[in-house]
Order: structure tokens, then C-alpha cells, then sequence
């Protein structure tokens, strides 16, 4: 390493000032905002007009293919696919199944993830970096796949009955329930909640929680006052990032769920594709979105939060 | 200091012992248990209830994947399009990590929530969505389409994890090379791009496995005249016997075992948990 050069330093000084390197790093930017705005937010737009009965322009093809469509009756549009769903028999259930089942696997998963990764932050040793270890497994596997898995498992013939059978107990079976989507939503959510609890926790200083330990604090009391305040934010973000994806999923309640009630996510897909109603199937897209939505501003608050905390805003 | 805090797990009762290790074998049921019963189908002739033990063992079911031709362009799409989609994905998004992580510019905070929000909404909504706008384009069932879905799958990892690695990377150590007399795209390839390399790793990985594994949205614009694997697996479960979508399922995990092992240092390293706050 040789000092440098006045060439060298000359070179430097013409480097792009701060708003050249402003504009150049929206341009780089660009292409995955077009993606996005081609790919998500346009065709949000176009499914939002289709759903209030827009049936022309790039909404044709789908109006004429698609059965019992509603066409536009005032300037803004028609409320009618939106009646036909709230009316349907089957969608409180669905509702209900939909927001109950993310309520819960959410629930589970954090208290899980907590629970593992806080004995690990404190105690440590062989036990708790078996369980983490254990809890990233899922991250392997296509959901597919798991999904077919935990359902043969708990299945009527599955493992865990076979099992349980030859010591006597009649284990019910679970496939096919609303507690079989809630299983196979924590077992997919745990690693990724895992991860962003673990690495929130690792953050916090050891001395911060000694000190709490010589003062006399009990392992309840240095988690409750020291290390979940400290890891909120990525708490906040594991648990809106699984609610968000369990609320939107399709394969496990498809193989799990029962065929009635079901989650949101499989009958968007029956509507569109089996009973040919796209605008129905659309219209509780947007039920879903909205349901979504509420989530993510909590993700945002958490983000800005913690942003904040260390004076990067 | 780690010492003293060993000391304490060693002090814990026979009760919590009892109790953890009660915790780690119910863990261990829940997680591998389904695993391991689909994956000894692979090799079972036959299982009946409720057997503890399959009937006999068996590739029987292994030759019939790979004599069934729908199964085998399940595959062979399924190797053709991931790496088209990683490929595309590192083109159009790099860039942007890039300048996200670097450069201070106007609306840097608005572009990561933006990619975030794109990804947040609910998948089979958003699917739907597209599949309107699909029929319009005449997108539907072909290869671009789910290409497209499959990218759109990717973009949140190949932004904000680059994104983060990039930002991490001391500018001192660019200064003192450049100081040195190093030629700006020296710098950027034997330090910027070097020291972002893992983060870049664990990008591309988990978007090969996020296109690789997607299901739904392909099945929704695909099926039925492309089937990927995953997609495949829907009426694999349907129209097989099990053993048949046990042996389907190991080689679906295959690549996501080989890679997640390769990269696992840095996954768990904290690169994927950085990579998702906004800094």
C-alpha cells in the first residue's frame, strides 16, 4: 500500500456530486419499480375496476370467459359482486375461518420463537441450539410438500394414530380440521420467526441482562423488562410477516383445511378457477387486501419506530 | 462472562430439565415426524394401518416418476425456468440494492417499503389479479407468465438483502484502496462486490428456492398447460398413491437442501434477519 498519487486525489474530488448520485441511484431503481408497477400494481388497479363491474378494456377477455358477471350499472360502477359475496352462505364461515386460524398460528408461532429463542439468549447451552436448529428445518422444505406431509401424518391412517393406537390411545384424527391449517402454518412460519427473533435478541448486550441478574432479577422479570422491549422490532416484524403470508395462503388449508369452511386463499382459487366466477373470486381478493393491509401498517409503524430509536430518521 | 451465564443453565432444577426435555422431543415430533413419514414412503412397497413398519421395501415407486412423462416435464420445466428467474431477478434488481444501500438518493426509504408492500399483499389475491391482466395479455399458461409470477416472488429478497449488504460495507476501506491507487471498478469488484458477496449468496438462494418452490400463483396461470414440479404436486396427491408423491417430494427438496446447506453459515449468520429491517 503505497501512498497515493495527486492523480489519484484530482479523481476523486470530480467524483458525481451528492445530486448527480441522487439521480443516477433512481435510475438504477427503476426496473423492479416497473415490475412492480406492471406486475402488482396495475393489475390491482385493473382487478379493483373489474370488481365494481368495469368490463371493458383489459378486463374483456376475463368478462367474457367468466360467468355471472356483473356489469356496471352507475358512472362509479355496481356494488353487485360485492353483495353476491357478502351474501353467499359460505363466506362468514370463511371469513371467520380465515382471520381465526392467522389470529392463532401467528399467536403460536411467536409465543414459540419467543419462548426458544429467549431460553437460548439466556440459559444457552446444547439443549437450545438443538431446538433452533430443529426449528429451521422447515425452512428446507417446499410447502408443498410439507403440506402433504403433515397431512398424511395426522391422517385418519397416519403415523401419529398408528402410533398412538398401540398404547391404547384413540387419537382423533386432525387432517381435514381447522387445527391441521393452524399446525401447518406454524410449522411452515417458525423459521423465519425464529430468525428475526434470535438475531433481535443476540443484539442485546450480555451486560444489560447481568446486570439485571445481579440486581436480583428473575429470568421472567429480565424478558419481560429487559430483552422483549429491546427486541420489539423484529418481534413486531416476525409476527406481521406471518400473519400476512398465513392470512394470503392457499396449499396448506387446500391440503389440510376442510373442504367447509375454508380459508379465503382456497376459495379465490375455486372461484377463478373451478366455479369460472372471477369476479366473485377477485372481490374477496380485495377483502383479504383490505384484512392485509391493517397488518402491514403495523410492520411500517414498527420499522419507522425502531428507525427513529436509533436516529437514522 | 459467557461462562457464568453456562453456570446458571447448570443450576436449573430436575423439574425444568424434565419439562426442556419433554419440549424438545414434542419439537422434534412436530417438526420431523411428517417429514420422516413421507420420506420412508419413498422406499416402502406398502404401508398398512397401523403398522409401525411398512409392509416391505422397495424402488418401485422410484421408476415409476421417471417413466411417467407428464412427471418428467414437470422437472425438466421446473430446471429451465428457477434459474431463468434468478437470472432475471439479479439483472433487475441488483442495481437497485445497490443504489439502496449506497446512494443517499431522494425516495430510497419509499422504493424498500414500496418492494415490501408489493410483497405483503396476500399471494392468491395478487395472483388473481394478475391472471385478469394475464387473459388480457395473452399471458395465460405460457412460459413468460410464470416466469413473471415466479419473479415477482424473488424481487423483496434480491433488493433488501443485497441492499443491506451493500450498506454494511465500510467506505473507509473503498477510500483507502482507491487511496492506494486502485481503478474504480478494481475497488468495486475485489472490495464493494467481495464483501457483499454473502449477503448476495443468500439472495440468490432463497429467490431460486422462492421460484423453485412457488405453487400457487403458477398453478393459477400455468396449469393445466405448464405444470412445474411443485404445481405438478397438486394432482400428484390427487391421482398417485402416496409412495408416488413421497418420491416426487424428496426430489422437490432436493436443491433447496444443497443450497440452504451451502449457504446455511450466512442464513443463520443473521444475513436474511439484516437483510429485512429498514435502515
Amino acid at each position: 500500500m503505497s501512498a497515493s498519487t495527486p492523480e489519484v486525489r484530482t479523481e476523486r474530488l470530480e467524483a458525481p456530486s451528492a445530486s448527480r448520485r441522487s439521480i443516477l441511484g433512481f435510475f438504477m431503481a427503476v426496473p423492479p419499480i416497473m415490475l412492480v408497477v406492471c406486475f402488482v400494481g396495475i393489475p390491482i388497479i385493473i382487478a379493483l375496476t373489474f370488481s365494481f363491474g368495469y368490463t371493458t378494456g383489459p378486463n374483456r377477455v376475463v368478462s367474457i370467459i367468466g360467468q355471472q358477471i356483473h356489469k356496471k350499472d352507475h358512472w362509479w360502477g355496481t356494488f353487485a359482486a360485492y353483495k353476491d359475496v357478502f351474501k353467499d352462505s359460505r363466506f362468514p364461515g370463511d371469513f371467520r375461518t380465515t382471520l381465526g386460524v392467522t389470529f392463532l398460528s401467528t399467536a403460536f408461532t411467536l409465543l414459540m420463537a419467543l419462548g426458544i429463542g429467549l431460553y437460548q439468549r439466556i440459559m444457552g447451552g446444547r439443549i437450545a441450539s438443538i431446538m433452533t436448529t430443529l426449528c429451521l428445518v422447515p425452512l428446507f422444505v417446499p410447502v408443498v410438500i410439507s403440506s402433504w406431509a403433515i397431512h398424511t401424518f395426522y391422517a385418519g391412517d397416519g403415523y401419529m394414530r398408528s402410533v398412538l393406537s398401540h398404547v391404547g390411545i384413540n387419537f382423533p384424527t386432525v387432517t381435514s380440521t381447522v387445527s391441521a391449517i393452524v399446525i401447518g402454518s406454524v410449522w411452515t412460519s417458525l423459521p423465519f420467526a425464529i430468525l428475526m427473533v434470535t438475531s433481535g435478541l443476540q443484539s442485546i448486550p450480555d451486560a444489560l441482562i447481568e446486570t439485571a441478574q445481579d440486581a436480583g432479577a428473575g429470568f421472567f422479570r429480565i424478558v419481560r423488562t429487559v430483552l422483549i422491549p429491546l427486541a420489539i422490532t423484529p418481534i413486531v416484524i416476525a409476527g406481521t410477516f406471518t400473519a400476512i403470508g398465513i392470512m394470503g395462503s392457499f396449499t396448506i388449508p387446500l391440503f389440510l383445511g376442510p373442504n367447509q369452511p375454508t380459508m379465503l386463499g382456497v376459495e379465490i382459487s375455486n372461484f377463478f378457477g373451478a366455479y369460472n366466477r372471477p369476479q366473485q373470486s377477485i372481490v374477496m381478493a380485495f377483502i383479504v387486501f383490505a384484512s392485509a393491509s391493517g397488518i402491514a401498517l403495523i410492520y411500517i409503524w414498527a420499522n419507522i419506530r425502531s428507525a427513529k430509536q436509533s436516529g437514522r430518521v | 462472562m459467557a461462562k457464568r451465564v453456562k453456570a446458571r443453565a447448570k443450576t436449573s432444577s430436575l423439574g425444568t430439565k424434565i419439562f426442556l426435555y419433554v419440549f424438545m422431543f414434542a419439537m422434534a415430533i412436530f417438526i420431523l415426524g411428517p417429514l420422516l413419514w413421507l420420506g420412508v414412503h419413498a422406499f416402502a412397497s406398502n404401508w398398512t394401518y397401523p403398522n409401525l413398519y411398512p409392509d416391505g421395501w422397495s424402488f418401485h415407486w422410484w421408476s415409476k416418476v421417471f417413466d411417467d412423462s407428464a412427471l418428467k416435464t414437470a422437472i425438466r420445466n421446473s430446471l429451465i425456468i428457477s434459474p431463468i428467474v434468478v437470472v432475471a431477478s439479479m439483472i433487475i434488481c441488483l442495481p437497485a440494492a445497490y443504489a439502496a444501500g449506497r446512494m443517499n438518493y431522494a425516495g430510497r426509504k419509499t422504493f424498500l417499503i414500496g418492494m415490501f408492500a408489493a410483497n405483503s399483499f396476500p399471494k392468491i389475491g395478487l395472483f388473481a389479479s394478475i391472471a385478469t391482466l394475464y387473459y388480457a395479455l395473452n399471458l395465460m399458461g405460457t412460459f413468460v407468465g410464470i416466469v413473471i409470477i415466479q419473479l415477482l416472488g424473488t424481487i423483496i429478497y434480491m433488493t433488501w438483502i443485497p441492499a443491506a449488504a451493500f450498506a454494511a460495507i465500510p467506505r473507509n476501506l473503498e477510500e483507502a484502496a482507491r487511496d492506494a491507487g486502485a481503478s474504480k471498478l478494481r475497488v468495486f469488484r475485489t472490495i464493494t462486490l467481495r464483501l457483499a458477496m454473502p449477503g448476495i449468496l443468500v439472495a440468490v438462494v432463497m429467490s431460486f428456492l422462492a421460484s423453485f418452490d412457488e405453487a400457487q400463483g403458477s398453478y393459477l396461470v400455468g396449469a393445466p398447460q405448464i405444470f412445474t414440479m411443485p404445481t405438478e404436486m397438486y394432482s400428484l396427491v390427487q391421482n398417485y398413491p402416496i409412495q408416488v408423491a413421497a418420491v416426487f417430494s424428496l426430489l422437490l427438496a432436493f436443491p433447496s437442501v444443497i443450497l440452504i446447506s451451502l449457504a446455511r453459515k450466512h442464513i443463520i449468520g443473521g444475513q436474511l434477519a439484516e437483510g429485512f429491517q429498514i435502515k
